[in-house]
């Protein structure tokens, strides 16, 4: 397959630079609404202007607790004016991976961006970087049982900010709900091409009470117009819009979908739905690639795909967006992405493997294999390895069973995702070491009576605490199960898909 | 509240919604007192719930609502307490 040609898009001025400008133009428009109440774009420039002073120049890596609330939107464009590398953290997640993650990025500034900076790490940074500060700090699924620092330029996170303006047409008139996770990467996809576009950025609590009526009276309630929604919940919206007949406000001009596989049933409800109306936007990306580099109109005015989503097995992930390099491996059919956009790589080096060069190209190898349609449209055909995407987050299964092998009363362990009704969950097979099988168990390997039941039922409930006091509410399994063996590949290594055929 | 059936104690709302769990849950057998997530649910399963909920209730719960009372039992008595 040839590499695509490289893209046109110019380099972009740096994001705080766009955010000034843009509140000094338009002072009195509202830059963002918090359950009602209205911050101005002036307003929020003088906040994030006196966030920046506190930090005081070059602050190094600043970790920031990641929470639901326009103070971490000012706390990060704050990090930036000050030339720093922000890096939320989700102040939910257990102590333990919290420092593990601190750890990994070795901040310099030791305190919450917006404070006063007293702590600084003596010496050099362990990643120094030409030409800068990074962007932001990221962390991704790592099969090692540690997190994976992404590191981010201003240059990767303005590109791709520019060309997601593009692809979504903000306005200034736009009102964009902030929806996901401020410690994950797709809430940038809400806040930065709203922020620099002189759109409203909408924060509701309405929106994440895991109520669809709710939900959809603030749609109406808040005049949303663009909304970027996980998938999985995307999927479960088109069921409540299907189960109670309801429709969405006529104010909604573009859904935006992304984080896993949207299933062509869900889209031929929708599409016969009013919500047909909409425009629906398909993306692909990873965290590595910066935000979304692929993008599709599956409904809506700009619809490139005129089939029948009933009969469909696959919806498609889309075509490059213009400033993506991309590259189809010609053997494997993994997807192979380069251009400005890719991140500068891992914080640590021994996992470089994934960031590749060809003909003189930098190139991440998503470990997605692709189809590449006449059309130049790419569908996704499943994973090169066993990663999985749970709710929209990227899960290494290896992750979650390094964990569990680590606890005492676990002998061998095997993780995998399980479909269950239209999402994936993460499901744990675990053999007990023989010492900790309960008494009646032991020796005949089979659960005998209500005794081995109960002994087994603790077991997992205690590998659920053990896990919560050691990684984020994402990577703890839905269901353990104990089982007597594992299967496995000739290769000695753990079959998962025999596993889930056999012992789901 | 437009739906009847909502009795004081909440025990008319466990046979219902415990078949509401085991529905969402693909489960036939839970318990009125098996905990929602142990039993395999997460956020996303729970948003069936509370839609199904609020059709045979009208009875709008939230996630921070549900996670206060993960088991049938306990949501049944949350609805029949209901004066949300």
């Amino acid at each position: 397959m040839p590499d695509e040609a490289p893209p046109a898009t110019g380099p972009q001025r740096p994001l705080p630079e766009q955010f000034t400008a843009i509140a000094r133009a338009r002072p009195e428009r509202t830059a963002i609404v918090h359950n009602g109440h209205e911050i101005g774009y002036g307003a929020l420039a003088d906040r994030v202007r006196r966030a920046a002073r506190r930090l005081g120049p070059r602050p190094g890596r600043v970790p920031v607790d990641a929470v639901h609330d326009p103070e971490t939107v000012v706390r990060l464009l704050g990090t930036w004016l000050a030339g720093g590398t922000y890096v939320p953290i989700d102040p939910a997640y257990p102590a333990e991976r919290r420092a593990a993650m601190l750890a990994a990025v070795e901040p310099a500034v030791l305190r919450q961006a917006g404070e006063p900076a007293v702590l600084r790490q003596a010496g050099e940074p362990a990643i120094p970087r030409q030409g800068g500060a990074l962007a932001y700090i990221l962390f991704t699924s790592g099969s090692t049982g540690v997190p994976k620092p992404v590191l981010t330029s201003p240059a990767a996170i303005a590109t791709t900010v520019g060309a997601l303006r593009d692809l979504f047409g903000i306005t200034p008139d736009d009102r964009v709900l902030q929806f996901a996770s401020l410690n994950w990467d797709t809430c940038f996809e809400e806040i930065l091409p709203a922020l620099t576009a002189g759109a409203a950025l909408v924060f509701d609590d309405d929106a994440y009470a895991g109520s669809f009526p709710k939900f959809v009276r603030m749609l109406e309630r808040e005049r949303i117009t663009i909304a970027d929604l996980p998938t999985a919940y995307w999927h479960e919206l088109v069921n409540f819009l299907v189960e109670e007949d309801r429709r969405l406000p006529a104010t909604l001009r573009t859904v935006i979908i992304g984080g896993e596989a949207a299933r062509p049933a869900r889209l031929a409800d929708w599409s016969t739905l009013d919500t047909g109306r909409i425009r629906l936007v398909n993306t692909y990306g990873c965290t590595e690639t910066t935000l979304i580099t692929h993008a599709v109109d599956l409904c809506g005015p700009l619809a490139t795909e005129a089939v029948d989503w009933s009969a469909a097995t696959r919806v498609p992930i889309g075509r490059p967006l213009p400033h993506v390099v991309q590259r189809i491996d010609d053997e494997t059919g993994e997807l192979w992405i380069g251009g400005p956009a890719i991140a500068d790589g891992y914080a640590a080096p021994d996992l470089a493997e994934r960031f590749t060069r060809h003909d003189g190209q930098r190139f991440f190898r998503t470990g997605d294999r692709v189809r590449r349609r006449d059309d130049g449209v790419l569908v996704h055909e499943g994973r090169a390895d066993d990663v999985l995407k749970i709710r929209g987050v990227r899960v290494d299964p290896g992750e979650v069973e390094a964990h569990l092998a680590a606890h005492p009363a676990v002998g061998a362990v095997a993780v995998a995702g399980l479909a269950r009704g239209d999402h994936t969950i993460l499901a744990a097979f675990v053999v007990p070491r023989r010492s900790a099988r309960t008494e009646t168990a032991a020796g005949t390997g089979t659960a005998a009576g209500t005794e081995a039941a109960a002994g087994t039922e603790t077991l997992a409930a205690d590998l659920v605490q053990y896990l919560k006091g050691r990684v984020p509410a994402h990577l703890v399994p839905s269901r353990i199960s104990l089982v007597a063996e594992l299967a496995y590949t000739p290769s000695g290594k753990v079959d998962r898909r025999r596993i889930k055929e056999t012992l789901a | 509240m437009t739906t009847a059936d909502i009795t004081a104690d909440g025990t008319g709302e466990i046979t219902e919604v415990t078949e509401i769990f085991r529905r969402v849950l693909e489960s036939p057998d839970l318990a009125p007192d098996a905990d929602f997530f142990a039993a395999g649910g997460d956020s996303l399963l729970a948003t069936r719930v509370l839609s199904a909920v609020a059709r045979a209730y009208s009875v709008e719960l939230t996630f921070d609502d549900f996670l206060l009372a993960p088991t049938p039992r306990a949501l049944a008595r949350l609805i029949a307490g209901g004066d949300r």
